[in-house]
């Protein structure tokens, strides 16, 4: 089935006013070669004044309908701007929900994981004693706390100090591996973890019986203080081994 | 309306050729020289091209009347469905807050 696609009113009203333009020349055309020829025409200027009429009345008709089309498109444009504001508070409205939608998913994310950990927790849970007594191993070599008798000049130290790593195990490996090397030296006995007495330096506040190798004779900045049983053969002895508390290189091979 | 209907006729009077037509004509008769058929003539020209001039200058005259209130009831018609989504999702609650004892 053949659709007719209308003519629109812009369309039709030049045509019609083409067609008033050609029947009104036709006809003062007509006018004056009657007048000049004086001939009676046989009702042909008639016809064409009839046309005329007919078109013009056309015309004035398509005019109205053109006018009211222009108030009907007053309007469809004030529903255009209408719809624009529509579609941009839905476009608002749409960011919003999408920015609530991220939220939300980050919050029920971040639930679930801390449900998990809680689950975990609760599935790996340990008794109170026992953290307890790890606790108090951990922390019984002094190495979180100083000890409560602990005062500058003190020894002592939160980590291993040099003289005690050679006579731990790693040190008595050490020791065996070079063996046949430096036998002679005292760096030896120290290696081996056994300090001669007269090397022992004795400090005001330790007790009168204290282990023989327990303590480094020298050790960092710390204190100046002599030592009885000191000679220079020692004396360079200490300087050769005494370490910076910070360092842990070893000279002494 | 009594006012624009006097309006509406004069406006449709005006957009009217056959008094200018007449007025070619009657000036044929009386006048033999030419001088003021020309004058009629040149009005009714430019009366022509006026028209013209003023049909391709009205809004809303690219679609046929049928037309135009097709797109008229469709833009009706997205307002509508466009304020009801709105008034829609703006007044859902999706969430009831439970009252804090």
């Amino acid at each position: 089935m053949a659709t007719l696609i209308e003519k629109s009113t812009k369309e039709r009203l030049l045509s019609v006013l083409d067609d008033l333009e050609v029947l009104s020349r036709e006809l003062i055309e007509m006018l004056a070669l009657s007048r000049g020829q004086k001939l009676p025409q046989p009702g042909e200027d008639t016809q064409i004044l009839e046309l005329l009429v007919q078109r013009d009345k056309e015309f004035q008709e398509l005019m109205e309908v053109a006018q009211q089309q222009g108030k009907v498109h007053q309007e469809m444009q004030l529903l255009e701007k209408e719809v624009e504001k529509r579609d941009s508070d839905i476009q608002q409205l749409q960011k919003q929900l999408k920015e609530a939608e991220h939220i939300l998913a980050t919050a029920v994310y971040q639930a679930k994981e801390k449900l998990k950990s809680i689950d975990k927790a609760r599935k790996g849970s340990i008794s109170s004693e026992e953290i307890i007594k790890y606790a108090h191993r951990i922390s019984a070599s002094n190495a979180v706390c100083a000890p409560l008798n602990w005062v500058p000049g003190d020894p002592r130290r939160p980590y291993p100090t040099d003289l005690e790593m050679r006579s731990g195990m790693l040190g008595h490996m050490a020791n065996l591996s070079s063996n046949g090397m430096n036998g002679h030296l005292p760096g030896d006995a120290l290696a081996a973890g056994r300090l001669p007495d007269v090397l022992t330096p004795h400090y005001p506040w330790q007790p009168s019986d204290v282990s023989v190798g327990m303590l480094p004779p020298h050790h960092g900045n710390d204190f100046g203080l002599e030592t009885p049983g000191h000679n220079k053969e020692n004396e360079d002895e200490v300087e050769a081994m005494s370490t910076d508390s910070s360092s842990s290189s070893s000279d002494s091979d | 309306m009594a006012v624009s209907q006097p309006k509406l006729e004069k406006d449709s009077e005006d957009s009217s050729l056959l008094p200018l037509v007449h007025d070619v004509i009657k000036c044929m008769d009386k006048d033999k020289d030419g001088q003021d058929v020309h004058q009629e003539l040149t009005k009714l020209k430019t009366k022509i091209q006026k028209a013209r001039e003023q049909i391709s200058n009205m809004p809303g005259i690219d679609s046929s009347p049928q037309e135009q209130q097709q797109q008229l009831a469709t833009l009706r018609e997205q307002v509508r469905t466009k304020n009801q989504l709105l008034q829609k999702y703006k007044s859902l609650c999706m969430f009831d807050v439970p009252k804090a004892s």
